[in-house]
């Protein structure tokens, strides 16, 4: 199996396995509870709490909640800080290309009656400093612009934007960090507040934190308990955390080497790709991320090539899962104002440390033996 | 007085000769739906009768029975008349309604009493000891069936419909063909009910088709099974042909011609397989390849049965028996099958024949027919597992 999905999710760390299995055996307690054991427990999860504010440096300014992953802390601090900042003003910014869970829960606040502004990316594929000054205004109380987009790998220049925010003090910068921590140093103690999942940094699916400014009171989304601040009720999975936190940990010392790594599969990708223009046209920016590229297929249908390769053993990612009923695009690659066409037939093939030279070989291999055998549908 | 569930056969009584066979055969489709439980089953001219412990929790178990029109919650009792009152008092009070009418056919002409006398007798007796009810011959609340036979006597006021149709097996066997959509699992259920046991083909077209698309039939028949316990799938590798049959045909005569080679190798499997003939879930007029000039193309290959049970239904009709057998909600899983995956912007609806014959006379299909029919991959589907 050659698995380049990672930007989807990632294989598991030993380590983090380990970590789970060891706090899941030995410190099961409850965190909440006044007896040893829950002391027991409180310990190891404020040892994760530590652990995921010190790798980012930020222990002194910045919170943190464990949450299911990003998807649940973007709602929790989008929605959060939407409900509690009403008196200040109610115009939202965020992009066009960012994750649904982002992108949803804004238009929810939307039909609440909030000024929601939706920014284009243009073919940088990130929101440039200056469209979101033109966006900016004295209501704003919340931006939120993603550091690495999840099909292109579009970078956003994130200390440009808070240099933007900054002119506003009213207003909070949250940004989507889920494709960048681990993999790019970003000016996390700039930002108001940041999300991430642990699964595709190589720990559990089901773990995500969200960090955050300590002067920021934020309500709960759900209710029910005092755990995690009050903001996020239900007993806590100290597992989880824990494990997130060794895997963030790796993560973030073995960046610079993992993502020199990435850059150098990244590349022999893209000199593939430019050598069939026949076939494809990379949808990714010229300045991206490492760790994944988008290409569009020229005469192929997406979901065809994909199978074709699954059939193969290799894993790659087209937006739409393989179906002619359900007009399925890249609202990313949409957004970066490139063709319907182009976005429905868009593919995306994502690195994580693990990935080798000779796992893009098999791509390669593979894909020139599709390219053949498939008819041209288009 | 024992309790029973009394189980009538309903069309099957019209027929003479064969009328052994398929008793027999509904008797061992009982007792297989009854796997498991504790039962005694016992047959005589008219009907099954099951006897057991928890008849209440057997009878569901039956309704999906194909050969089964009625089960009735009967009471059996000896021929003495008190005690037949009795009986039909105890029915009454049990079905819960407050108006009645009994009805009584006595094939035992030896019995005293005629079948009128005997309603007459018992319906007093139910105004006299069943409080504040009263008789409505018209439409009443419950009909109390007294059947008077010659050894015993049978009460009932409790009856559901069965599935109806004959003795699945009894029929003979098609080769029915799955696509995955909605349709061809409704087709199914519809023959399966009427006691047409099924074989199944589906045809793949990796990777234009997604290997979850097997899958998703699979899990159609695993539906399926409730009325058949195992269902043989074929599963048809079709790709070269499709990718030939694309190249001969091009865009506008695509579907006409592939439906026409599925049509060739389903024949050719279910003649293989003891098959009497092959079943589709084509309703006419519902797409371009479903026309009644599309049918006639396509048909023209072969003179072997092709039964379309959905030919004249509605797909709003067909979506509401899918939803109420439970295949819908796996229809609609947006994989694709071998009639998707080709569609072309603008099919022929009304495909003409020459055309057709011309475009088959350009490229060698027979062999490529063959390879499907040989190289079809045989799962079982249900069973033990």
């Amino acid at each position: 199996m050659v698995y380049l999905d990672n930007a989807a999710t990632s294989r598991p760390r030993e380590e983090a396995i380990r970590a789970y299995e060891e706090v899941s055996l030995e410190h099961f307690g409850n965190p909440s509870s006044v007896h040893g054991a829950g002391y027991d427990a409180e310990r190891y999860l404020r040892k994760a709490r530590d652990g995921v504010l010190s790798s980012f440096a930020v222990s002194s300014t910045h919170k943190c909640v464990f949450t299911s992953g990003a998807s649940e802390a973007n709602n929790i601090f989008i929605t959060g800080i939407a409900h509690r900042f009403h008196n200040r003003g109610n115009r939202l910014i965020t992009s066009l290309a960012e994750h649904p869970s982002v992108l949803r829960c804004f238009l929810a606040l939307k039909e609440e009656g909030y000024d929601v502004v939706l920014l284009p990316v243009g073919e940088k594929g990130a929101v440039a400093p200056e469209e979101l000054a033109k966006a900016m205004n004295d209501k704003t109380i919340l931006v939120s612009l993603m550091g690495v987009n999840n099909e292109t790998g579009a970078l956003s220049d994130l200390m440009g934007l808070r240099d933007v925010i900054r002119r506003f003090p009213k207003c909070f910068f949250h940004s989507d960090l889920t494709q960048a921590v681990g993999k790019l140093d970003e000016p996390f103690a700039l930002l108001d507040a940041f999300t991430f999942s642990g699964h595709k940094i190589g720990s559990l699916k089901g773990s995500g934190a969200l960090v955050y400014r300590k002067t920021i009171d934020l309500p709960p989304l759900l209710h029910g308990g005092e755990q995690e601040g009050g903001v996020r009720p239900g007993t806590v999975d100290v597992a989880s955390a824990y494990a997130l936190s060794v895997a963030l940990a790796l993560a973030r010392k073995e960046e610079r080497e993992n993502g020199e790594k990435a850059a150098l599969l990244r590349s022999k990708l893209v000199s593939y790709l430019l050598s069939r223009p026949d076939e494809f046209v990379i949808n990714s920016p010229f300045e991206s991320s490492p760790f994944l590229l988008s290409f569009s297929l020229l005469k192929k249908k997406a979901a065809v090539y994909v199978e074709g390769l699954s059939e193969k053993g290799i894993y790659v990612s087209s937006v739409s899962a393989c179906s002619s009923k359900r007009e399925n695009v890249s609202s990313v690659v949409l957004a970066m104002g490139l063709s319907k066409e182009r976005a429905a037939h868009a593919v995306r093939v994502s690195f994580a440390p693990y990935n080798t030279l000779e796992d893009i070989d098999a791509f390669i291999k593979a894909s020139d033996e599709l390219l053949k055998g498939l008819i041209n549908q288009r | 007085m024992r309790k029973s569930l009394l189980i009538h056969y309903g069309e099957l009584s019209t027929k003479g000769k064969n009328r052994e066979n398929f008793v027999e055969s509904l008797a061992k489709n009982i007792r297989h739906a009854l796997k498991g439980r504790t039962f005694s089953l016992k047959r005589d001219y008219d009907h099954i009768r099951i006897y057991g412990d928890e008849l209440e929790e057997l009878l569901p178990l039956l309704l999906d029975v194909s050969g089964i029109n009625r089960i009735s919650l009967a009471y059996e009792c000896g021929l003495d008349m008190d005690e037949m009152e009795q009986t039909a008092l105890f029915a009454y009070k049990e079905s819960g309604g407050t108006s009645f009418k009994v009805e009584t056919s006595r094939p035992n002409k030896a019995f005293p009493l005629q079948s009128y006398e005997i309603s007459k007798t018992i319906g007093g007796y139910l105004l006299s000891h069943a409080e504040g009810s009263k008789v409505d011959v018209h439409s009443p609340d419950v009909r109390i069936r007294t059947i008077v036979s010659r050894k015993r006597c049978d009460i009932y006021a409790k009856t559901f419909a069965g599935a109806g149709g004959y003795p699945l097996g009894s029929l003979g066997k098609a080769m029915m063909m799955l696509s995955g959509g909605i349709d061809s699992p409704v087709a199914a259920y519809l023959l399966l009910r009427r006691g047409i046991a099924l074989e199944c083909v589906h045809f793949a077209a990796p990777p234009y088709t997604s290997v979850e698309a097997v899958e998703k039939v699979t899990d159609l028949l695993k539906v399926l099974n409730r009325f058949e316990a195992k269902i043989r799938l074929h599963i048809v590798p079709f790709t070269a042909l499709q990718l030939k049959i694309y190249e001969a045909a091009g865009d506008s005569y695509a579907i006409t011609i592939m439906r026409r080679m599925m049509t060739r190798i389903a024949v050719g499997l279910a003649r293989r397989q003891g098959c009497l003939a092959i079943a589709t879930g084509e309703s006419i007029g519902q797409v371009a390849s479903q026309t009644l000039q599309s049918l006639n193309v396509i048909n023209d290959v072969t003179s072997f049965p092709i039964i379309r049970p959905l030919a004249a239904y509605d797909k709003t009709a067909t979506i509401e028996i899918a939803k109420k057998i439970g295949t819908y909600d796996i229809s609609i899983r947006p994989h694709e099958d071998c009639c998707t995956i080709f569609t072309p912007r603008h099919p022929v609806t009304r495909p003409k024949m020459d055309d057709v014959l011309k475009i088959e006379k350009s490229f060698d299909y027979q062999s490529l027919v063959d390879e499907c029919i040989e190289k079809a991959e045989l799962r079982l589907i249900g069973g033990e597992d």
